[in-house]
C-alpha cells in the first residue's frame, strides 16, 4: 500500500469519507422508499408516482450526503410534502358524480396541499434565517413528495400543486421583504 | 486541549460530521501522525505502521459522519488502530508461517526474538483491550503521549491503578498469576 505518500493518503481518507457519509444518507433517505410504494399502491397512476418517488429518494440523499444546510431541509421538506400527497391520495380515493359525469377532488386538494406546505416551509425557514440551499432543497423535496400524489390527474394537478405552493410562500416572503430586518437572534 | 475547545479534535469531529468538509484537513493533520507513532510502537516496522494507520485512518473517517460527540475521539481511534494492527500483525504472522513452511529455515537469522516480542506486544495489547474505557484511555496517555482527561495525582492514581489491573488481567490471561 502507499500510505507513505501523504497526499495519497490523504485522498484516500477523504474517498472512505465520503463513502461513509453517502452510505449513511441512502440509509438515511431509505424509510422513503415504502412510502413510494405505498403511494404507488393506492395512485391510480402508479408510474409517475413512482418516478417522483424515486426522484424524491435520490434528492433526499444527496441533501443527506451534502450535510449542513441542505441536510436539515430534507424533514421539513419530506413533512410538508407528506401533506398534498396524503390529501391527493385520499381524494383520489373519493369521485363526485353530477348529471355531467363523474370528478375527482385531486385537483383541489393538490391545490389546498401545496397552499399548507408552502405556508408551512416559509414559515420554517424564515423563523429559522435559512440560507438559499435550505430553501433550494426543502422547496424541491416538497413539490417531488407531493408530486408523487398530485400526478393522479397528469400535469394539471402538479401545476396545481406548483401554484398552490407559490401562493402559500409568497405572502410570508412579501411581508418579510416589507418588514424591516430585525437584529440577529 | 479542552474537548469543548472549538479546536479540539471533538469538535473538528463534530463539523466533520456535519458535513463541513473544511475541517477534514484539521481532522486528517491531527489523527495521523499520533496513529502513525502507536501503531510504529506496536509494530515496529514502519511500512507496515504506515499500512495500519491508514487502514485505522480510513475507519474513524468513514464514520465521522456517525460520530457521537459526546465521546472522545483519540481514544476511540487508538482502538481501531490498536485492532488494525493486530489484524494485520496477524496476517504478516500466517504468510510468514507460510513462507518459512515453504522454503524451510533461513540460516543467519534470529526470527526467534522477533517473534517472541511480537508475541509479548500482541499478549500486552490483548489485555489492554480487556480493560475499562477509562483504562484504556490512561495507559494510552501514559505510553503514547497522548493528552489524558485528568492530570496530575488524579492521573498519577488512575495511571497506577489502571496498570495493577493491567498486570493482573495478563497475568490471568496467560496463567502466571
Amino acid at each position: 500500500m502507499d500510505s507513505a505518500d501523504p497526499s495519497l493518503a490523504r485522498a484516500r481518507a477523504r474517498r472512505a469519507y465520503e463513502w461513509g457519509r453517502l452510505r449513511r444518507a441512502a440509509l438515511g433517505a431509505l424509510p422513503l422508499l415504502p412510502l413510494v410504494a405505498f403511494s404507488a399502491f393506492l395512485s391510480s397512476r402508479p408510474l409517475p408516482t413512482w418516478c417522483f418517488g424515486l426522484l424524491a429518494f435520490g434528492l433526499g440523499t444527496a441533501l443527506l450526503w451534502v450535510g449542513r444546510e441542505p441536510q436539515r431541509a430534507v424533514l421539513p421538506g419530506l413533512a410538508a410534502g407528506a401533506v398534498p400527497l396524503v390529501l391527493a391520495l385520499c381524494a383520489n380515493q373519493v369521485h363526485l358524480c353530477g348529471p355531467d359525469g363523474c370528478s375527482t377532488l385531486c385537483m383541489p386538494a393538490c391545490i389546498a396541499g401545496g397552499l399548507a406546505a408552502g405556508a408551512g416551509i416559509a414559515v420554517l425557514g424564515f423563523r429559522r434565517r435559512a440560507g438559499v440551499a435550505w430553501w433550494g432543497g426543502a422547496t424541491a423535496l416538497t413539490l417531488l413528495t407531493g408530486a408523487m400524489g398530485c400526478s393522479c390527474v397528469g400535469y394539471s394537478g402538479l401545476v396545481g400543486l406548483l401554484c398552490g405552493f407559490a401562493v402559500g410562500v409568497v405572502p410570508l416572503a412579501v411581508k418579510r421583504a416589507v418588514t424591516p430586518a430585525g437584529p440577529a437572534a | 486541549m479542552e474537548p469543548s475547545s472549538p479546536d479540539s479534535l471533538e469538535a473538528l469531529m463534530a463539523r466533520l460530521a456535519d458535513g463541513d468538509r473544511s475541517a477534514f484537513d484539521a481532522v486528517f493533520g491531527r489523527l495521523q501522525p499520533p496513529l502513525y507513532a502507536f501503531c510504529l510502537r506496536m509494530l515496529g516496522n514502519e511500512a507496515d505502521a504506515a499500512d495500519a494507520a491508514q487502514e485505522a485512518l480510513q475507519k474513524v473517517l468513514e464514520r465521522a459522519s456517525d460520530y457521537d460527540a459526546s465521546r472522545r475521539v483519540m481514544p476511540w481511534a487508538l482502538a481501531l488502530a490498536g485492532w488494525e494492527c493486530r489484524t494485520l500483525s496477524r496476517r504478516r504472522q500466517r504468510r510468514r508461517e507460510v513462507d518459512e513452511a515453504e522454503a524451510g529455515e533461513r540460516p543467519g537469522e534470529d526470527p526467534e526474538g522477533t517473534h517472541v516480542q511480537r508475541q509479548l506486544v500482541e499478549a500486552a495489547l490483548g489485555a489492554l483491550g480487556t480493560l475499562s474505557e477509562q483504562d484504556r484511555e490512561t495507559l494510552t496517555a501514559t505510553f503514547w503521549d497522548e493528552a489524558a482527561s485528568v492530570a496530575g495525582a488524579t492521573f498519577r492514581k488512575r495511571r497506577e491503578r489502571a496498570l495493577q489491573r493491567l498486570r493482573q488481567t495478563f497475568w490471568r490471561i496467560h496463567g502466571l498469576g
